[in-house]
C-alpha cells in the first residue's frame, strides 16, 4: 500500500477517458441550457457550482452581487433528484428568498441593493439514486433591471 | 511387589501425561462460548494479550490502508472505463503488484453479472495475494477479513473494497492451480461476494441514514452479496447443511440468539426483532464508516439465520423502485421495510426463512411413544387402584 502511487502506472490499462460521471455531464448541459435561456448580461461573469449531495444534505457557497443589478439564480439537477430546495441569505445567514415548489429547477430573482457577499444554499431533498449531482448558476441580466 | 509398583508407576506417568495435554497453562482462561460449543483454551494471559495487540493493529492498519488507498486511488477511477465504475488493483506484501488476468477477468465478470455498469458509487477493489514466506515484523493479515471503506462527505462516490485472496486463491489466481471453468466459476462467485456492501452501494446508492445506521450497528449481516443466487442452492449455514437427527445441528442452535431461533420456530415476532436488531431512532454513522466483516461463515453467529442474503432476496422480491424507496428512505427501518414488502416485517421473514431451514417446535414435545408409554402406565395405575378398592369396599 505504501506505493500505491506505483498502481497509477501499472494499472493505467488502455481505456476511454471520461473525465466525469454521465450525471455530472447531464447537470453541467442542463445548467448550460438554463444560462442561455435566461439569457446572461454579456458584461458580467456567471457564477456556477456544482457538486452531488445525498437526500437531506446541503451545500452553501457565497457570490458576491453588485448593487442595483438584477440576478437570476437557477439550480438543475440530475434525473435522480425530485426535489431541490434553493435558498438566498444574506452575509448574516438570513433566508431573503427560497424555492422548493419547482422540484428539480428552481429558480429565484434578485435585485442587489448593495454591493456584497450573498449565501446560496442547495438542499438535496429527495434523490432516488444517492448521490444525486446538482449545479447552480448565478446569473446576472443586468444594471436597473426590474427586480421580481 | 515389585512389578505392582512398576505398574503403579506407569500409571502415574500416564496421568501426568494426560494432565500436561488437556490442563490449561496457568492464568490460561476458557473461552466463555457455549458448554454446546467445543472448548478450547485461550492461552496465557501474555499471549492473550498480544493477539488483542495485534488485532488492534490490523484494525488500524485496514484503516490506515483504506484512507490512503481512497485517496490515491482518484486518478484511476476518473479514468475508469466508459460504462463501468470499476477498478481492479492488487498489492502482495505491500507492493502494488499487476492484478492477475484471471482475478481480473472474473471479479469484471462478477461486476457484470451483479447487473452494475456506470453506477453513481464507483468501487475499487484492492486484491491482496498472500506472501510465499512468513513475515515477521508484523501481524500476519487474516485472510478471511475483508474491509470496507463506504462512502463519505468527503468522498460520496467512491467505495473502497481490500479483499484478501488468501493462499488458495493466490495460487489459483497466478495460475498455480488447475484453473478450469470451474474454478473460474469459483473465482468469480468468491469475488462477487467479496464485494459485499460496496456492490450495494453501486447498485442502489448511499443508504438513508436509517437503513444506513441500522446496517452499520450490525455489521451489514443482511447485506453481504448483492446476488445471492437461487434459493437452497447456497444455502451454507450449519443448520441449513445439517440434518435434525445429528448432534452438528442442536449445536448449531443452541449456539444462535433467542430472536434466531424463534425465527427458524417460523414465529413472526421472533423474525421480526431479528431483523430489525439495531435499528435506531436516532442512528449513528462512524466517520470514516469503516466496516471489517469475517467472511468465514463458520467464525459467524448470525443474528438471523441465511441472513447474508436478506436484503439481496428482499430487492429480488419487491423489484427495484420499491427497494429503492426503502433504501433512501428517511422513515424508520420497520415502517420502510413493511412499506417495500407491503407486509409486516416478521410475517415475511418467517416465510422468508422457512425457505431454507425446516421450522423446529419450540417447548416440551413428548414422542409419541413416551405418551404412549405414559398413559398405559397410568391407566394400569388407575386399574389396579380401583380393583384394590373394588376388593376392601364394605357393604
Amino acid at each position: 500500500m505504501r506505493v500505491l502511487v506505483a498502481l497509477l502506472v501499472i494499472a493505467a490499462a488502455p481505456s476511454v477517458a471520461i473525465g466525469q460521471q454521465r450525471w455530472a455531464r447531464q447537470v453541467q448541459e442542463r445548467v448550460q441550457r438554463a444560462i442561455t435561456a435566461v439569457g446572461p448580461s454579456s458584461r458580467l461573469p456567471v457564477v456556477k457550482r456544482s457538486g452531488m449531495l445525498n437526500t437531506d444534505e446541503a451545500a452553501s457557497f457565497q457570490t458576491t452581487l453588485l448593487e442595483r443589478t438584477s440576478y437570476a439564480i437557477v439550480a438543475v439537477c440530475d434525473d435522480d433528484c425530485s426535489r431541490l430546495q434553493l435558498t438566498l441569505l444574506t452575509p448574516s445567514g438570513s433566508e431573503i428568498a427560497k424555492e422548493r415548489n419547482s422540484e428539480s429547477l428552481p429558480t429565484l430573482h434578485f435585485t442587489a441593493e448593495t454591493t456584497t457577499p450573498y449565501g446560496v444554499r442547495v438542499v438535496m431533498e429527495g434523490c432516488r439514486w444517492n448521490p444525486c449531482w446538482y449545479a447552480v448558476a448565478v446569473i446576472p441580466l443586468g444594471k436597473n433591471a426590474p427586480s421580481r | 511387589m515389585a512389578s505392582l509398583k512398576r505398574w503403579a508407576l506407569v500409571a502415574l506417568a500416564a496421568c501426568v501425561v494426560v494432565a500436561l495435554a488437556y490442563l490449561p497453562p496457568r492464568g490460561a482462561t476458557p473461552n466463555g462460548s457455549s458448554v454446546f460449543v467445543a472448548q478450547s483454551r485461550w492461552g496465557t494471559p501474555a499471549r492473550q494479550r498480544a493477539q488483542a495487540l495485534a488485532a488492534e493493529w490490523r484494525v488500524a492498519d485496514a484503516s490506515l490502508r483504506l484512507l490512503r488507498a481512497r485517496r490515491e486511488l482518484q486518478e484511476l477511477l476518473r479514468e475508469a472505463k466508459a460504462g463501468t465504475s470499476l477498478v481492479v488493483v492488487s498489492e502482495s506484501a505491500d507492493v502494488a503488484i499487476a492484478t492477475p488476468p484471471i482475478a481480473d477477468s472474473a471479479i469484471r465478470v462478477a461486476w457484470r453479472q451483479l447487473g452494475l455498469g456506470e453506477t453513481k458509487v464507483r468501487v475499487a477493489v484492492i486484491i491482496q495475494l498472500a506472501v510465499a514466506s512468513a513475515v515477521h515484523d508484523r501481524p500476519t493479515i487474516e485472510e478471511g477479513i475483508a474491509a470496507y471503506l463506504a462512502p463519505d462527505s468527503t468522498d460520496r462516490t467512491t467505495c473502497i473494497v481490500v479483499l484478501p485472496a488468501g493462499n488458495y486463491w493466490t495460487r489459483v489466481f497466478r495460475g498455480a492451480e488447475v484453473s478450469g471453468r470451474l474454478q473460474f466459476d469459483a473465482a468469480v462467485l468468491t469475488l462477487k461476494s467479496g464485494l459485499g456492501p460496496c456492490a450495494f452501494y453501486a447498485a442502489y446508492g448511499t443508504p438513508g441514514k436509517s437503513v444506513r445506521g441500522w446496517l452499520v450497528s450490525r455489521g451489514w449481516d443482511l447485506a453481504l452479496t448483492l446476488d445471492a443466487g437461487a434459493r437452497g442452492r447456497q444455502g451454507n449455514s450449519p443448520i441449513g447443511m445439517a440434518e435434525a437427527r445429528y448432534y452438528s445441528y442442536w449445536e448449531a442452535i443452541y449456539s444462535l440468539p433467542p430472536t434466531a431461533v424463534a425465527c427458524i420456530a417460523s414465529r413472526p415476532e421472533g423474525c421480526r426483532a431479528a431483523v430489525l436488531a439495531g435499528a435506531s431512532d436516532d442512528p449513528a454513522i462512524p466517520f470514516p464508516d469503516i466496516v471489517r466483516i469475517d467472511r468465514r461463515w463458520w467464525r459467524r453467529v448470525p443474528l438471523l439465520v441465511d441472513g447474508q442474503r436478506f436484503l439481496a432476496d428482499v430487492a429480488h422480491e419487491v423489484g427495484r423502485d420499491r427497494f429503492v424507496s426503502f433504501w433512501t428512505s428517511a422513515l424508520p427501518v420497520d415502517t420502510a421495510l413493511a412499506a417495500a414488502l407491503k407486509r409486516p416485517v416478521g410475517e415475511w421473514t418467517a416465510d422468508w426463512e422457512r425457505g431454507f431451514v425446516r421450522p423446529i417446535r419450540l417447548g416440551p414435545t413428548p414422542p409419541f411413544g413416551g405418551v404412549a408409554i405414559a398413559l398405559a402406565i397410568a391407566a394400569l395405575a388407575l386399574a389396579i387402584v380401583a380393583g384394590t378398592a373394588s376388593r376392601r369396599q364394605v357393604r
